[in-house]
């Protein structure tokens, strides 16, 4: 399982900057504005057109301190990465890297998320970038 | 003059022994194993992997997605104009420049790269198509090659479709689309590519094998381009999967690039 979600990250990233799914990725995130928050999850939206879940946490890049709204990919094709509603739990340490909102509110897409023990999960839509 | 003889009864006797001639024919290959339906026709039916994703054959594959654009390497030249579709300036209103982020469609010919699952359900005189994003669909009647679309056709965002078989390869033949976003492109420095209302949108599907689908499409804008062209794409077979619900207006929260504040993010 970890070693197929392994295999999903490695060739996302080998994509690169894709396009879109929902909506384009510049119409609503700022590419050159990445953010890696670690802190714990808050709470779990499962819903669409983009599962969202809420980090509580630091900000790495900018120091900042908030209540992180990410944003994911759809619960389809989360499904069919084999990424279930269980996959982020409340109060799960988790660190979180993807690109900030345009209005720079502290919401971003949610490109990757690490867990405590290193396990890595590609969370994002397929059009979001990642911060390399 | 006896060896002369000999030579001519020589190769006379090479052409007597000899295979006769034939022309040289072109190898047909030959056809797939493919799913048919009872009237013989390959059977579409099921769900699929379209060509918004990166199809991996192998253990492990999940199918991955990857939205993909129509590679400009295989455009006709730009007709003078063609840019301003092309290379639709951005207004920095994204309701204008990319108006699935408030949850429009993506319409044809965006919907094609799209990397959601869809399905399709094929009967001898129809097939529908079942699109996973949005909730969209297509009811394509099947009938006689190259006939006439209906008249007077209000353009929509997946136009007017009409089917048929050319063999085994299926035709979709498409007009009357509302001039709309041509694929995912949204490039911030040079602009949004368009196709205009004068395209003339071409899909042409056959049996690669059992569980894939060569999924040519051929695009005619000439309001655009100098001449049609066309690219060629994949679709598989996934009979484990299923469409999901898809509600785009459930919680579209950074609609348009604002944010709706989280009650948890309230101080």
């Amino acid at each position: 399982m970890v070693k197929s979600l392994l295999t999903v990250v490695v060739a996302l990233l080998v994509a690169g900057h894709a396009l879109d799914a929902h909506h384009s990725f510049a119409a609503e995130y700022d590419g050159t504005k990445p953010v890696k928050v670690t802190g714990t999850v808050k709470r779990v939206e499962w819903a669409n057109p983009h599962v969202w879940f809420y980090v509580e946490g630091k900000d790495d890049v900018t120091g900042r301190t908030a209540v992180w709204g990410f944003s994911a990919a759809p619960p389809g094709m989360l499904a069919r990465r084999g990424i279930t509603k269980d996959v982020l739990k409340i109060g799960d340490t988790i660190q979180v890297e993807g690109f900030l909102a345009k209005d720079g509110s502290p919401n971003a897409s949610g490109g990757r998320v690490t867990f405590a023990d290193g396990r890595q999960v590609f969370t994002a839509s397929s059009e979001d970038s990642v911060p390399k | 003059m006896w060896k002369r003889m000999i030579s001519v009864l020589a190769i006379a006797a090479v052409f007597i022994g000899a295979e006769p001639f034939r022309p040289a024919r072109a190898q047909t290959p030959a056809a797939p194993r493919v799913p048919r339906a009872p009237d013989g026709k390959p059977n579409f039916t099921g769900v699929w992997a379209g060509p918004g994703f990166a199809h991996v054959v192998g253990p492990g594959d999940t199918d991955t997605p990857r939205v993909s654009a129509y590679d400009a390497k295989n455009f006709t030249p730009v007709k003078p104009g063609g840019e301003f579709w092309l290379k639709r300036k951005l207004t920095g209103n994204t309701r204008v420049d990319d108006p699935t982020a408030y949850c429009l469609p993506n319409g044809l010919t965006r919907q094609i790269l799209s990397p959601y699952a869809q399905q399709w359900i094929q009967s001898t005189g129809h097939m529908v198509i079942l699109y996973e994003y949005m909730h969209f669909f297509r009811t394509i009647p099947i009938g006689a090659p190259n006939r006439p679309h209906d008249k007077d056709i209000e353009p929509t965002w997946m136009g007017d479709s009409i089917g048929w078989w050319d063999g085994d390869t299926f035709v979709i033949d498409t007009v009357g689309l509302k001039e709309w976003m041509f694929d995912a492109s949204l490039d911030l420095s040079g602009g949004a590519r368009w196709h205009s209302d004068a395209l003339h949108f071409t899909e042409r599907l056959r049996f690669t094998d059992p569980t894939t689908v060569s999924y040519a499409v051929t695009i005619d804008d000439p309001k655009i381009f100098t001449a049609p062209w066309s690219q060629e794409f994949g679709m598989k077979l996934h009979p484990t999967w299923k469409i999901f619900e898809f509600v785009c207006e459930e919680n579209n929260r950074c609609q348009g690039g604002q944010c709706a504040e989280s009650e948890l993010q309230k101080k």
